[in-house]
């Protein structure tokens, strides 16, 4: 996979760059995937015997019993064991999601099993995403900096942003420096409706509800272009309002946000930083 | 016993004759159907309306497969611009909206109007009767007025089509879960109105109903058939009813509170005056749980007596068998908010639902291993409602475990309103429910119409529906999996192939619908007279004593259970 | 009872033209609600459906009262009723349990700092800023008292019943439904005089929805008992068969229950502490 968006035909997630994608990828392909797999291959494989040997050819008397203490206990109880073994790092994947880092706590990565391995820093940058109807306005809330982020429409993409993918190119991305903790908080404006904003590769997924200001954060390690795309129904354009985030190096961000706060304007920063790139 | 070759209308007719007074002549012409109070034929209109809404579901859905199939806006503004009269890009806007008014009537019509009125509905007013050995229900004319209110709560939702939802676009496009701030703010014509008016009408129809076979399942059993030897269908109609009558007031609650802030200036979700929209949520999904295990437990009841029949062998596990439905149905109440883990749900109330929710698995998987239980040892025949029913212990069970992925709050923060979801749960209904729908109605199409059906079409109904509905909802994983958000009418071109194959799919499934409608007919027209009990030993329950079709008014005198047999 | 070849006790109904009427009568009048809502079309739309629906009650219970009286509600019937009508209060119950689960979020949520729309909007307390609360001990605590009085009375007029003292069935009942009415004059006179709207204001919204639905349910009630009440004057019901009574009681007492967690919760409970008028 290529992070930040689907490839053609891909079948599983989008390359992770974030601590807690990694413990979602590591949760579901290392061991939910396996679960699930092989209870679906034990009915199958259980059906299959039934059929094979029970039909009314291979055994025309049918049994009578109709109980078995044993088996009954044993479906009862592997069950349990399978979904605590689930359980124990669902649990530890959730608190890692829901906790803001503080510089001290350590975060799970691929090691989902384990109590924390990751170093985290304490967030860095906080940024305030608000879903309109339709498109996004980003906050830089210590910057006082703030823009809107709009999809490109087929014509400005192929003339502005011709290598960028269709429904996914905006005009003004999110800019984030790597290796920092970012915090996102997350609304829509009062009048308006819920959206949600979502990052696949960074393994968020935070709704936008009107008058509530939701949570989240993440720390991408790897510079590059995201995308990310609303998550909740919100009307006619649902499908056209995508989030983008660009992840760059730490001067450049230092030289994207300084002329963005000189100009207050997004396009003349992006400018600054494409001669910088 | 009256004659069993005879066809249900003639019968009725010459049956009604040795009974002189009171009620007991057997009504003719449309009056039998419209001002009926017989249980059986209610369900017959239960099960044709469903037919009728399964038809409509399903064309939906093709529009819908049909815009999918390719990236790009394919067919939507093309409609828009039919419906409405509207071009340019006025017709692409009124499109985009359609589309998810399309996906919304989907939803609603299959899960209001095909899947409950089938299996609690149709199955559940013909058969529990029958089942317990009771003569009719015990609210006749509640049972008729919950079906008629049904195909006018329909037409309140097809009326909505024709209103103007959000300024300048017609119908309500605002999801079946319709949650504000869209559905009121967003929604400000009166095309939402008639959809909260449709639910409480569909709502009204559903308590009335579940009223009636509670009541009836509690106080008609015949004589020796206490509830530990109540048939599993019948448990599963039961279960089911409580389920229907606890949650959908909770339901109507918020959607009356939706009717308000929309009309009358009230603000339960207007956050600016106080309001909580994630309030509407918890209401919602308090409802919507349970709702699907409405949808799930009569099927399992199903499906317990096919597995049965077919192998000759008395159910596994009986007892587990209740108390796992009972079970499914009791923490179906406490699980709600794992619809919400993306909302802003504190970090304990997330542990709590991941934790509950999972619970759930247990009595599920007791329930799938009894069914192979009880076809281990048995001595099977493949006819056609066995191989829905073995289908739908395969396919319920790979839709089951996506719902435990789903389950865990971490693994859903990067699925939840993603097509995984939408592949999650159509293997729980399109490949579950529907399955033990069609399970049911192939087992009961001899008892019921007195006919029999064309078993081999009937297995090609199966194996072509089979391969369809995996096709459409296989590949949708991958896509959600991949991160494609549903509720979309569009999408990044790079998931474009599992689209196209998802929509071939539908195309495969089509012939299916066609197939199933041409043996309808053609049973019709073939009159293959059906004995009274086509399945042999295995098939021991009492609609099995009865001719088929039943007479008119069945058990005049009370069957006795033996007390020795079990079930 | 005629005579019939069956043999079984249960009551087989005959077609009824009820249901039918009735549906129509409800479609009719939500088609109706919605154009008047949306004044598109003038209420009587909306008046027709009542109409139908009040008509289709009419019909459908005098039937159901002619047929008791014929004998057909045996006592296996009349044990029907009873689960039909237990199981429709819960439904109920279930109703109420949504407003007051509105009531609670506002209750229990009111300094959710994450909800900051509605913190602002409350000043971050319950009962919100600017809503003036009753006091409870005034006319709620008149109105509890006059609802659990009538409580007593319409127990009276039971056993009164039992008893075959029809003198005393028809004062129980009579005042019964006069402290019915008398509720709601109260209810009324208190609304008239309340601290806070009905619309654009949260607090009123679950005040008025939870207390109102109350009592219309104390109106239905009324209304329910005024029915016995004619049926006592015109000498229908036994001592042995009353089964109209019973579900009017039954009903009455549901009534109170409800108004007694109100006022518990919403009057109590939400005033503790508080300025109240
Ligand atoms: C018939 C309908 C039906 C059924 C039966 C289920 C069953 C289950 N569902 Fe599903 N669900 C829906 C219909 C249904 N669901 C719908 C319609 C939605 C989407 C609504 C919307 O947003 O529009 C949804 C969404 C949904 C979500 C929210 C996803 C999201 O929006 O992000 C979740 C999350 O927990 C979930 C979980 C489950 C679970 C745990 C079960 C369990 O009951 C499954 C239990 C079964 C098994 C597990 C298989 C058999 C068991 C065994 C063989 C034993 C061994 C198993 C283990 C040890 C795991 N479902
Ligand atoms: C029971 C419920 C049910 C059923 C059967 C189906 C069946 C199908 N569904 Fe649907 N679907 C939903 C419930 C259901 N769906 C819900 C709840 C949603 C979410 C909506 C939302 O987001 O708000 C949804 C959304 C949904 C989407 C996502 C839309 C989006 O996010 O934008 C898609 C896309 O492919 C889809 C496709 C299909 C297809 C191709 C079928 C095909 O399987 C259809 C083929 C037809 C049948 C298999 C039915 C045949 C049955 C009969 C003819 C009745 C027979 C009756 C008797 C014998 C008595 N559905
Ligand atoms: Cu914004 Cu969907
Ligand atoms: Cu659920």
């Amino acid at each position: 996979a290529e992070a930040g968006k689907a490839v053609p035909g891909q079948i599983g997630f989008q390359e992770s760059v974030t601590p807690i994608m990694d413990s979602i990828e590591a949760f579901h392909n290392n061991l939910l995937m396996w679960v699930i797999t092989a209870i679906v291959v034990l009915v199958f494989v259980l059906l299959v015997v039934v059929i094979v040997r029970f039909n009314a050819k291979s055994n025309p008397q049918p049994a009578t019993f109709t109980h078995n203490t044993l088996v009954e206990v044993v479906w009862t109880v592997l069950p349990i064991v399978v979904l605590i073994v689930i359980a124990i790092p669902s649990f530890a994947v959730l608190t890692d999601q829901l906790t803001i880092p503080d510089g001290q706590r350590k975060y799970l990565g691929n090691s989902i099993f384990s109590w924390g391995e990751v170093e985290v820093p304490a967030p860095a940058l906080t940024i305030k995403a608000t879903g309109e109807q339709w498109y996004w306005t980003y906050e830089y809330v210590d910057e006082g900096q703030s823009y809107d982020s709009y999809m490109l429409n087929e014509e400005d993409r192929q003339s502005l942003k011709p290598n960028e993918p269709r429904l996914l190119a905006v005009d003004n991305e999110l800019v984030v420096p790597v290796n920092t903790t970012v915090r996102v908080e997350v609304t829509a404006s009062p009048s308006g409706v819920i959206h949600a904003f979502a990052m696949p590769s960074f393994g968020i997924k935070i709704d936008a509800v009107p008058g509530r200001l939701n949570e989240t954060w993440f720390n991408a390690r790897k510079e590059g272009l995201y995308y990310g795309q609303c998550s909740e129904l919100c009307g006619k354009d649902h499908a056209f309002m995508p989030i983008a985030i660009r992840v760059v190096s730490a001067e450049q961000y230092a030289t994207w946000i300084a002329s963005l706060k000189e100009s207050g304007d997004p396009e003349t920063a992006n400018a600054t930083l494409v001669a910088a790139q | 016993m009256a004659d069993t070759t005879q066809h249900a209308l003639e019968q009725a007719a010459t049956h009604g004759t040795d009974h002189g007074a009171h009620g007991h002549h057997i009504p003719t012409g449309w009056r039998r159907w419209v001002y009926s109070t017989n249980h059986k034929d209610i369900g017959i209109m239960y099960l044709v309306f469903s037919i009728f809404a399964g038809v409509v579901g399903g064309l939906l859905s093709g529009a819908m497969r049909m815009e999918l199939q390719e990236p790009g806006i394919q067919i939507f503004h093309g409609l828009a611009a039919m419906v409405y009269g509207l071009d340019g890009d006025s017709a692409i806007d009124a499109g985009k909206h359609m589309f998810n008014v399309f996906t919304t009537a989907h939803a609603l019509i299959m899960v209001f109007f095909m899947v409950m009125p089938a299996t609690f509905g149709g199955f559940g007013n013909y058969f529990a009767p029958l089942m317990i050995g009771a003569p009719d229900t015990a609210f006749p004319r509640v049972n008729n007025i919950a079906f008629w209110l049904l195909p006018f709560a329909f037409l309140l939702l097809i009326l909505s089509l024709f209103f103007e939802g959000p300024a300048g676009m017609f119908g309500a496009g605002t999801g079946w879960t319709v949650y504000p701030p869209l559905s009121t703010s967003g929604h400000p014509g009166p095309s939402v109105d008639f959809v909260i008016l449709s639910l409480h009408v569909a709502g009204i129809s559903s308590i009335l109903g579940a009223i009636n076979l509670i009541t009836t399942i509690f106080n008609m059993r015949a004589p020796g058939m206490t509830l530990h030897k109540m048939p599993l269908f019948a448990w599963s109609i039961l279960v089911t009813a409580f389920l229907l009558l606890l949650a959908l007031p909770v339901l109507a609650g918020g959607i009356t509170m939706m009717l308000t802030d929309r009309n009358f200036g009230t603000s339960f979700f207007q956050s600016e005056s106080g309001g909580d929209p994630v309030l509407f949520q918890h209401l919602f999904w308090f409802f919507g749980h349970p709702e699907v295990y409405i949808m799930i437990l009569p099927g399992f009841g199903i499906v317990s007596h096919i597995v049965s029949t077919f192998s000759r062998k008395p159910i596994f596990g009986y007892l587990a068998m209740v108390y796992a439905m009972v079970a499914i149905g009791f923490v179906g109440f406490i699980v709600w908010a794992h619809h919400m883990y993306t909302t802003g749900l504190s970090l304990d109330v997330q542990r709590y639902f991941v934790a509950a929710t999972m619970v759930i698995a247990v009595p599920t998987g007791v329930k799938i291993f009894s069914w192979i239980a009880t076809m281990w040892g048995g001595s099977i025949t493949f006819r056609t409602p066995m191989l829905w029913a073995i289908g739908f212990i395969f396919l319920f069970t790979v839709g089951g475990v996506t719902g435990v992925v789903l389950a865990n709050a971490g693994a859903d923060r990067a699925l939840h309103d993603t097509y995984y979801v939408v592949a999650h749960f159509h293997y729980v209904l399109s490949l579950g429910a529907v399955f033990s729908l069609f399970a049911g109605w192939y087992y009961w199409y001899p008892k019921m119409f007195g006919y029999m059906y064309n078993e081999k079409l009937a297995n090609a109904h199966f194996w072509i529906t089979f391969v369809g509905v995996n096709l459409i909802f296989f590949p949708q994983h991958f896509l959600g999996l991949a991160g494609m958000p549903r509720r979309y009418i569009d999408y990044p071109d790079a998931y474009a192939l599992w689209n196209r194959v998802s929509s071939i799919g539908y195309y495969v499934t089509f012939v299916g619908l066609v197939l199933f409608l041409y043996l309808l007919w053609e049973a019709a027209r073939k009159k293959r007279k059906a004995p009274d009990n086509p399945w042999g030993e295995g098939a021991t329950t009492l609609e099995w004593t009865l001719s088929s079709p039943p007479p008119y008014h069945q058990f005049e005198t009370l069957p006795r259970i033996d007390s020795t047999k079990t079930h | 009872m005629a005579a019939v070849t069956r043999n079984h006790d249960y009551h087989i109904v005959n077609p009824s033209p009820w249901p039918i009427v009735g549906s129509i009568s409800l479609f009719i009048l939500a088609v109706g609600a919605v154009l008047w809502m949306h004044e598109i079309a003038p209420p009587w739309v909306f008046a027709i459906g009542v109409i139908g629906v009040l008509y289709t009650m009419y019909g459908w219970w005098s039937d159901a009262i002619k047929e008791g009286q014929a004998g057909d509600h045996t006592p296996v019937v009349q044990i029907a009723f009873r689960y039909g009508m237990m199981l429709f209060i819960a439904s109920e119950v279930m109703f109420f349990v949504a407003w007051f689960w509105a009531y609670f979020d506002g209750f229990f949520m009111a300094t959710d700092p994450l909800q900051y729309a509605r913190v602002e909007w409350s000043g971050g307390q319950w009962p919100p800023t600017g809503v003036e609360l009753f006091n409870p001990w005034h006319l709620p605590l008149f109105n509890t008292i006059i609802l659990l009085t009538s409580g007593t009375t319409v127990t009276w007029a039971h056993h009164a019943l039992l008893h075959n003292d029809r003198r005393g069935l028809k004062i129980g009942l009579a005042l019964t439904v006069a402290l019915g009415l008398l509720f709601t004059v109260v209810q009324a006179i208190e609304y008239t005089h309340a601290g806070f709207t009905f619309a654009g204001n949260y607090y009123g919204a679950t005040f008025f929805m939870a207390t109102g639905f109350h009592g219309f349910h104390v109106i239905i009630g009324t209304i329910f008992l005024a029915v016995c009440l004619i049926r006592a004057l015109r000498g229908d019901m036994s001592p042995k068969h009353h089964l109209g009574f019973e579900f009017a009681a039954w009903y009455w007492h549901f009534v109170d229950v409800v108004w007694l967690f109100l006022f518990a919760t919403v009057y109590i409970w939400g005033s503790w502490g508080v300025a109240v008028h």
